[in-house]
């Protein structure tokens, strides 16, 4: 019943698990603590981290160490949509960042759309990543995310551009761990008898798609989260050679 | 988080001095003449009407959208510009998210005063049917980075989003002509903006001792300066505006002075700003070539079915 192997035709000519050529700067920004730019074909984002600054928020336990999210579209008002985006990413951020090593802190993160032409929520989480590592802001490990779509005729895509989001029948955020390289013997990563990387942070679903639907775009998810981590390793060994940022 | 002494950032005493002290010698903290710019370069987005520009380590993002509205009642035959700057929490740790403060809401009148009033961008040309659709025209600045100086980068980045900006072309049409009909894109070809000159800011910062005088101030330099002036000028010398807000007074002749060098600065950049729209629409010219073989693919596999 899933055709896994079926020709699809997408516009731009890329196949069913292909993703879009991704693109990721760090220490861009001067008066930030930490900024990267992410784009994923012709999405792009702008992160920026300042961090941990004294104090946390009156509704915020200050026994931990706080995230802020500020989300600014890229143009218009600021409504229930910005809401959500920065509700979500709070709580991704939240479960990624070693939360008490700074005590009664707030990290700000200011994620600034630049261009949306599909899988924005997937590129601003992973811009924030990567801006919290520009910053050194403790971490357990980084979040790597993904958009899957599902067709009316049952077959998943993965980062779709704008007009293949609309024209889906349902899609799905995920955001996966990021895939372990270790020195550490194997058992000590595991979780209940699983790796790390096969848990799932973050779900958010648009549209009605089966428990099948789902579990596949599960499985397709975690095998591109994988490239996609890949991606990141290569993307922060290599600067990380560079001069670090002075002053 | 209200603005928490210990989060605000402030110039050490010793820095100050140095600022004030390196002046006098006519050396600024970033090695340049008291009269030298800082280096300005201009990048486009895919789209049409976005921009980013970076003047030394200033960074502003322009972005342009249009949309069909009923135009004042006491101006039918005119369209709307508007432009909203967002001091955005990722440029200063100053700048607090929500309503702007008292520098946006300056920044945003200076680059407003210096393009509606200056007539630079023609609002008649935006009339569709007097009295019941015009284009409104609305120009979002976001600031990304604080490194001095605002303004102008500001300025510039509206400007480079205006000349790249299209807007979609209507015709009238329905039984009595009274209905707008928008083309999409890929039908005709979007229309670019008339715009007859650039006014081009120019920001002087002034220093309380021997009156010292330096163009384009650093952050550094701004925590330091007793005072400052904006002057838009274009490049054929006429001026769009001045703005001197509060701060130490200055004679006259340095506000002559001021506005000669604003003129020469003004042509220099009025070119730069031009040729950096030349190559993004040469640009954009030969990704519209390269679309057309996909496009007639699409049409005959459509044909066969």
């Amino acid at each position: 019943m899933r055709e896994t192997a079926m020709e699809v035709d997408r516009e731009d000519g890329r196949s069913q698990n292909q993703l879009r050529p991704l693109a990721c700067s760090r220490n861009i920004l001067h008066r930030a603590h930490g900024s990267a730019s992410w784009s994923q074909g012709d999405t792009k984002v702008l992160a920026a981290v300042y961090g941990p600054k004294a104090g946390t928020k009156k509704n915020e336990n200050p026994e931990k160490a706080c995230i802020e999210v500020i989300w600014k579209p890229k143009t218009g008002q600021i409504g229930k949509p910005e809401k959500e985006y920065e509700m979500i990413l709070k709580r991704t951020l939240e479960s990624v960042c070693i939360l008490t090593v700074n005590p009664n802190t707030t990290t700000s993160i200011i994620v600034q759309v630049v261009n949306d032409d599909g899988a924005l929520l997937p590129s601003a989480i992973n811009a924030a990543c990567m801006a919290l590592v520009d910053a050194g802001i403790p971490m357990k490990h980084l979040a790597v995310a993904i958009c899957c779509c599902v067709a009316k005729s049952g077959y998943v895509i993965l980062d779709p551009t704008k007009l293949e989001e609309q024209k889906m029948k349902a899609f799905a955020y995920l955001v996966f761990p990021n895939s372990v390289h270790s020195v550490l013997p194997e058992g000590s990563l595991r979780v209940e008898g699983e790796p790390i990387e096969n848990g799932i942070i973050t779900s958010v679903t648009h549209g009605i798609m089966s428990v099948d639907d789902y579990f596949y775009c599960l499985e397709r998810g975690r095998a591109a989260s994988v490239k996609l981590s890949d991606f990141l390793r290569r993307n922060l060994q290599q600067q990380s050679t560079d001069s670090s940022k002075a002053g | 988080m209200e603005g928490r002494l210990a989060n605000s950032w402030r110039l050490t005493v010793n820095d100050k001095n140095f600022i004030k002290t390196a002046l006098l010698s006519e050396i600024r903290i970033d090695g340049r003449k008291p009269f030298e710019f800082r280096k300005i370069s201009i990048k486009f987005g895919r789209e049409d009407g976005s921009s980013e520009v970076q003047l030394g380590q200033t960074r502003v993002m322009g972005m342009v959208t249009a949309q069909l509205v009923q135009p004042y009642r006491d101006r039918p035959k005119e369209g709307i510009l508007s432009i909203f700057t967002e001091f955005s929490p990722m440029a200063d740790p100053s700048f607090e998210p929500g309503r702007p403060g008292e520098l946006a809401v300056e920044l945003g009148r200076i680059v407003d005063r210096g393009l509606r009033e200056s007539r630079a961008v023609d609002t008649e040309s935006l009339c569709i049917l007097a009295g019941k659709f015009v284009w409104a025209i609305r120009i979002d600045l976001h600031i990304l980075d604080n490194g001095g100086n605002l303004v102008d980068a500001a300025n510039i980045a509206a400007l480079a989003a205006l000349l790249t900006f299209r807007r979609p072309e209507c015709s009238l049409g329905g039984e009595d002509g009274q209905e707008v009909i928008v083309h999409p894109p890929e039908i005709r070809e979007p229309l670019p903006l008339t715009v007859h000159h650039l006014p081009i800011a120019i920001s002087f910062g002034f220093f309380s001792n021997e009156s010292i005088l330096v163009i384009d101030p650093t952050h550094n330099e701004e925590a330091v300066m007793g005072g400052r002036m904006t002057t838009t000028v274009n490049a054929n010398g006429d001026i769009c505006a001045i703005q001197k807000s509060g701060g130490e007074g200055v004679p006259r002749r340095v506000i002559m002075q001021c506005l000669q060098l604003a003129t020469s600065k003004a042509a220099s950049i009025t070119k730069q700003i031009k040729d950096a729209v030349e190559v993004f629409n040469t640009e954009r010219a030969l990704r519209k070539i390269k679309r057309h073989p996909t496009s007639t693919g699409d049409d005959v596999r459509e044909k066969q079915n």
